[in-house]
């Protein structure tokens, strides 16, 4: 009976959750020995959810992050995405979209986007066609044939989203993607992101330190405390979608970007 | 300024430069025994590419110039690549290699005559020498320009050791070692002219320095034509290349 029971509460998370984090700790060798860097992460992602985590500086976001891509081993607990653990990358069932400067410069927009097919040895059609797919998807056709040198901060970072969806994988990690773009091009991108993600419908887990980005983006707020890092609050975002830009002078939109700080602030 | 003037102001340079050349020794206002007139260095210089002797030195300066090439650029390279990526290994030998890339190499030559000779193996050993350090420095250099981030965007979409190093390693650094080949074949050259000149039994550079002694001018002037010749058009020929591979460089 027991048995039974945990089966079905397996079937039943990995059905329901595209990113579900269990009681994950890590650990890293620093310069005084052992440094704890995440402690007791738990987290639940259901598919089709825009998470946003938001704490600060130093609070292991990152590192979360990059454990989700597997690019970086936790010291205990269990990341499973799309049901199934991530030890190593896996471009089929997360992409990852970097902060500023991560295009590679010798490549025009559209082969930077059919690089990760290129790793996969797609043929050069069937790859040309899905990365100009996606480039148009980002609101970027025509301008596959640029080099990043000659695309803006914004436009950039419309390239590194279609690289990461060039695969279509169900969830989407991104790491401050827009921290580098000026307020204006910051708003904008949030909003394209938004377009996107609703034509997508795919899993987003999203690091800002703008709370203001947050809350326009999110379904729920993560919020973790500083080193070492562990989760403080999960805020619900109840704001209806599509987001405008007028809902920020709500006084909904106040309170929970309040909420958010106030936890972050007492932080030293 | 537009490019057509720019052009057109170097075409004017050089013109009086060749002219001054030529009118200068002409007129006594410079001394022909020491620099002779251009249209007499022109045609000691048809003399000379017909004649034997010549001709068999430029095939020996040639053919140290690129064994010394061939050995200099690969080895450098490797002990660059691997001071910049092992740790142990650039902890202990990369403030030695830059202490020896300080020291002006010429005085090691006569050190590389009483061990290899006065032969073929002493200038390419000597030019081997002169040249590895720049090899070593650049192809460092060039490791360290490939940023984490690149490596790690590749590794997050599951490249292989293997395709990193041909997708991320080798395009990233192309600019660099294209520049490094420029470079080191500078090095190179002046590395053999300077052990010909110095001591040898044939070469360009020994027929140049015999000459000059000789005091036969036209000739040592028409030497130095050829090899003129032959170290720009390698070095366009590369920068050509830079050209081509670097259309991404801002």
């Amino acid at each position: 009976m027991q048995h039974m029971a945990q089966l079905s509460l397996g079937q039943e998370q990995s059905q329901g959750a595209a990113v579900e984090v269990r009681g994950l700790g890590h650990i890293y060798a620093g310069r005084d020995g052992a440094v704890p860097a995440l402690t007791d992460i738990d987290l639940n992602v259901p598919a089709g959810r825009f998470v946003v985590i938001v704490g600060p500086s130093g609070c292991g976001k990152t590192s979360l992050l990059m454990m989700l891509a597997g690019l970086r081993t936790q010291t205990s607990g269990t990341i499973l995405v799309d049901g199934r653990s991530i030890a190593t990358p896996d471009p089929s069932r997360v992409g990852v979209v970097f902060q500023e400067a991560s295009l590679y410069p010798w490549l025009t927009a559209v082969e930077n986007v059919e690089f990760p097919l290129v790793l996969k040895n797609a043929p050069r059609d069937e790859r040309r066609a899905r990365a100009e797919a996606m480039l148009n998807l980002v609101g970027l056709s025509g301008f596959g044939g640029r080099y990043p040198h000659e695309l803006s901060g914004g436009m950039k970072q419309r390239v590194s989203i279609a690289r990461g969806l060039v695969q279509d994988p169900p969830v989407l990690l991104m790491d401050e993607p827009f921290a580098a773009l000026d307020e204006q091009t910051r708003m904008t991108m949030g909003h394209e992101l938004l377009r996107i993600w609703s034509q997508t419908s795919k899993t987003v887990v999203f690091i800002t330190h703008s709370l203001t980005e947050a809350v326009y983006l999110a379904d729920e707020v993560i919020v973790m405390s500083a080193r070492p890092g562990r989760i403080l609050d999960r805020v619900p975002i109840d704001l209806p979608r599509p987001r405008t830009y007028q809902m920020m002078a709500t006084d909904v939109f106040g309170a929970l970007r309040e909420r958010i700080w106030h936890q972050i602030r007492d932080v030293p | 300024m537009s490019t057509a003037a720019v052009i057109l102001i170097r075409i004017a340079l050089l013109a009086a430069f060749l002219g001054a050349w030529e009118f200068l020794p002409r007129t006594g206002i410079v001394n022909p025994m020491l620099l002779p007139p251009l249209s007499l260095v022109i045609e000691t210089l048809g003399d000379i590419l017909g004649r034997g002797d010549f001709r068999e030195a430029m095939l020996v300066t040639t053919a140290e110039v690129l064994v010394a090439f061939i050995i200099a650029v690969p080895l450098g390279g490797a002990i660059g690549v691997l001071a910049a990526e092992h740790a142990y290994f650039g902890a202990i030998f990369r403030p030695m290699l830059f202490y020896v890339f300080s020291i002006p190499k010429s005085i090691f030559l006569p050190m590389f005559i009483l061990a290899f000779g006065i032969g073929f193996e002493q200038k390419v050993a000597y030019a081997t020498f002169s040249t590895i350090f720049i090899v070593i420095m650049s192809a460092s250099a060039a490791v360290e320009s490939v940023k984490a981030d690149y490596v790690l965007v590749a590794q997050s979409y599951g490249a292989t050791r293997a395709q990193i190093l041909r997708r991320i390693y080798i395009p990233s650094m192309m600019p660099i070692l294209l520049e490094t080949l420029r470079i080191s074949m500078i090095f190179n050259f002046t590395g053999v002219m300077i052990a010909e000149m110095y001591a040898s039994r044939t070469g360009v550079g020994h027929m140049i320095a015999n000459w000059g002694e000789n005091f036969m001018l036209p000739q040592l002037f028409a030497g130095v034509v050829v090899l003129a010749v032959a170290a720009m058009s390698f070095n366009e020929l590369v920068r050509y290349m830079e050209a081509r591979c670097s259309t991404w460089r801002s």
